[in-house]
């Protein structure tokens, strides 16, 4: 009951007018980024860190998170109609959500797909309030050779899944651990990498490094060949948007496999929305009567990863806000701005911040209902939106990440930091690094290193600490294990394809 | 190629990180430095293993690759000047770069998008958010 208690404040404080019209706002504008191909969830928030620096921290958050998730609804429409994925986590719902528009059905595939995202988004958001204080409860335990276990767990296993090179994931890592290390020792308190820079002290900007990886490299890699675009004409009202009798019978069980698959892919650290799309897409494919057919236009196949990919949004806030560990890209960039505010995520954040976390669980449950709203009868409007040129869109990116990089710390030296760190995310994606990890990385780095440290001061320097405790045994070893499962795999679909032959 | 952008790639990222600090502070950097080295030392290898099935340059065509490059030098100089221009000037100026220059743009639809957006840029950040944004010595 005492959850219920505590939902409860959380909507007081969300349904405050100002949270509630920042809220509203969140998700608008993560719907239109979603829409908008060539810019997603990671650059969206990264660009809105500056903007919801003047806020106070609850509102902030809620407008993040807002984006967040409501560019997962946003990214199926241009999957649907012009076969191209608004944001990564949408590539599955091309295969069948055009060919259902290819058909005249886009309108329930839209529909489908809003519904699907909607009842999935809730699911989770169920599942995250009832679990996460638990989960924090049992965290608060935690001592440093814990903290620097689950932090190191964190990192490979976003190492381990992001890209598909594990060297190149880990070089990503460990870059972003030397950018962490850059400013003053927290420990001993003296000045290191910092090349006689007095602005280096505190440490590399982490909004100039997340904006300049995310939206400007992103900006970079659209600019050399522009994207084409081609429409399928449907007529788009609210009677044709929604799904027939048929449709809601084909897809019930694809979303409901996609809500529980979604939030348990998004709990896990490293899996994020686009791992669990992919996971959902398959399931169903196996599952179905008619897996040839999928591909040709199934609802099934909109169904199920739309709502997994909602369901993976909520279900990362749950490492996110209880143990501290963001799961990916996104989340790491809403950790950073949560420092940013001055509030630490992690298992202390339910006693100390409840009307953070409250708030914002509770924001979810109205974002969520507020995006249907949004989704259903004005997906005319987000259409139309899509027809505003990249061209003219790409100044506006530069621009207004370059000025909100200055404005949070009225600082010119921020917007080079942005600029360096542009060029680097533009060469690391064209060598195919994942720029995940190096922004993980940076924000875990301190973290990670003073538990480190202070474990190793404890123990006298003996390493065997990480192994002796049992918590910190079980994910320390989790950690060495997951830096081998992409070994494993390959192991294992050798000796799979060895056996086909035979 | 690949394998030749990436040799280049990597020797430069190792060197300047090979630094050895006191011990406590010094430590975290110092084995990242070492895990950083074995990683592009295995690359290299793997890089190199993998020659046959690697897909050539991953950099686009030059064309592609001088818009790229104006796009940055652009930003470059935009950051450099807006302390002493000011932002609303420097702000219209970068913007009609992109559009009219880099993208070829028409010139009217230049000038109203790059007007728009300055106009904007500093409703939301001068007006809502309160920002102390660069002025010039003219005073915009």
């Amino acid at each position: 009951m005492e959850i219920l208690q505590n939902l409860l404040t959380g909507f007081e404080i969300a349904l405050s007018l100002k949270n509630l019209a920042f809220c509203f706002m969140g998700v608008t504008l993560g719907t239109l980024i979603g829409v908008l191909p060539g810019i997603g969830p990671v650059t969206g928030v990264a660009i809105l860190i500056p903007i919801t620096f003047g806020m106070d921290a609850t509102t902030a958050i809620i407008t993040m998170a807002g984006v967040y998730y409501g560019a997962m609804y946003g990214g199926s429409t241009t999957s649907i109609l012009i076969n191209v994925p608004g944001e990564s986590a949408s590539v599955m719902t091309t295969l069948d959500g055009y060919q259902m528009a290819l058909k005249g059905r886009a309108g329930p595939a839209l529909g489908m797909a809003a519904i699907a995202s909607f009842i999935a988004g809730t699911f989770s958001i169920i599942m995250l309030s009832w679990i996460a204080p638990v989960l924090a409860d049992y965290a608060v335990a935690f001592g440093p050779p814990e903290y620097f276990a689950l932090t190191f767990m964190g990192l490979t296993l976003v190492t381990g899944f992001a890209g598909d090179s594990l060297i190149k994931g880990l070089m990503s890592g460990a870059f972003g651990l030397l950018l962490a290390c850059v400013g003053v020792d927290a420990i001993s308190g003296s000045p290191r990498f910092i090349f006689g820079s007095i602005y280096l002290l505190d440490g590399l900007g982490f909004i100039g490094v997340a904006v300049g990886l995310f939206a400007l490299a992103e900006v970079l890699v659209n600019i050399e060949e522009p994207l084409k675009q081609v429409f399928v004409k449907t007529k788009l009202n609210m009677k044709t948007l929604f799904p027939n009798r048929q449709d809601w019978k084909d897809s019930a069980g694809a979303l409901w496999r996609g809500s529980i698959l979604g939030f348990f892919v998004g709990v896990l650290p490293g899996a994020g929305a686009t791992v669990a799309s992919f996971l959902s897409y398959a399931t169903e494919k196996k599952l179905s009567k008619h897996p040839e057919k999928f591909g040709t236009g199934v609802i099934e196949g909109v169904a199920g990863p739309e709502g997994a990919n909602n369901s993976a949004a909520g279900g990362a806030m749950v490492p996110l806000l209880t143990l501290g560990i963001p799961g990916s890209g996104t989340t790491a960039v809403l950790m950073g701005a949560l420092l940013i505010h001055g509030i630490r995520p992690g298992p202390l954040l339910f006693q100390e911040h409840p009307e953070v976390v409250w708030g914002l669980i509770a924001s979810m449950y109205i974002g969520n209902v507020l995006l249907l709203i949004l989704n259903l009868p004005l997906v005319g409007m987000w259409v139309s939106f899509l027809k505003v040129p990249y061209q003219i869109l790409m100044p506006l990116i530069v621009t207004i990440s370059a000025v909100g990089v200055f404005a949070t710390d009225n600082n010119i030296f921020d917007m080079w930091i942005m600029f360096g760190a542009g060029i680097v995310g533009y060469v690391m994606r064209k060598l195919d690094f994942p720029a995940a990890p190096v922004v993980l990385a940076l924000v875990l780095g301190p973290m990670v290193e003073r538990s480190l440290r202070q474990s190793l001061t404890i123990s006298h320097g003996d390493i065997s600490i990480f192994f002796t405790r049992p918590i910190s045994a079980v994910l320390t070893t989790f950690a060495l294990l997951s830096l081998f499962a992409p070994l494993v795999r390959k192991f294992w679909r050798t000796y799979r394809r060895a056996k086909m032959e035979q | 190629m690949l394998v030749f952008s990436l040799t280049v790639a990597y020797t430069s990222w190792q060197m300047p990180q090979r630094v050895e600090f006191g011990p406590g502070m010094g430590f975290l950097p110092f084995w990242l430095a070492v895990l950083m080295a074995v990683l592009s030392v295995l690359l290299l290898f793997d890089a190199s293993v993998r020659k046959s099935a690697s897909t050539g340059n991953p950099f686009p065509a030059p064309q592609a690759l001088l818009n790229v490059g104006m796009v940055i030098a652009g930003l470059g100089v935009y950051i450099a000047v807006l302390d002493t221009v000011g932002f609303a000037v420097s702000t219209i100026l970068y913007i009609v770069f992109l559009l009219a220059i880099v993208q070829k743009e028409r010139w009217l639809k230049t000038a109203i998008v790059s007007l728009l957006s300055t106009g904007g840029l500093y409703v939301v950040f001068q007006v809502l958010l309160d920002v102390k944004l660069p002025r010039n010595i003219f005073g915009f």
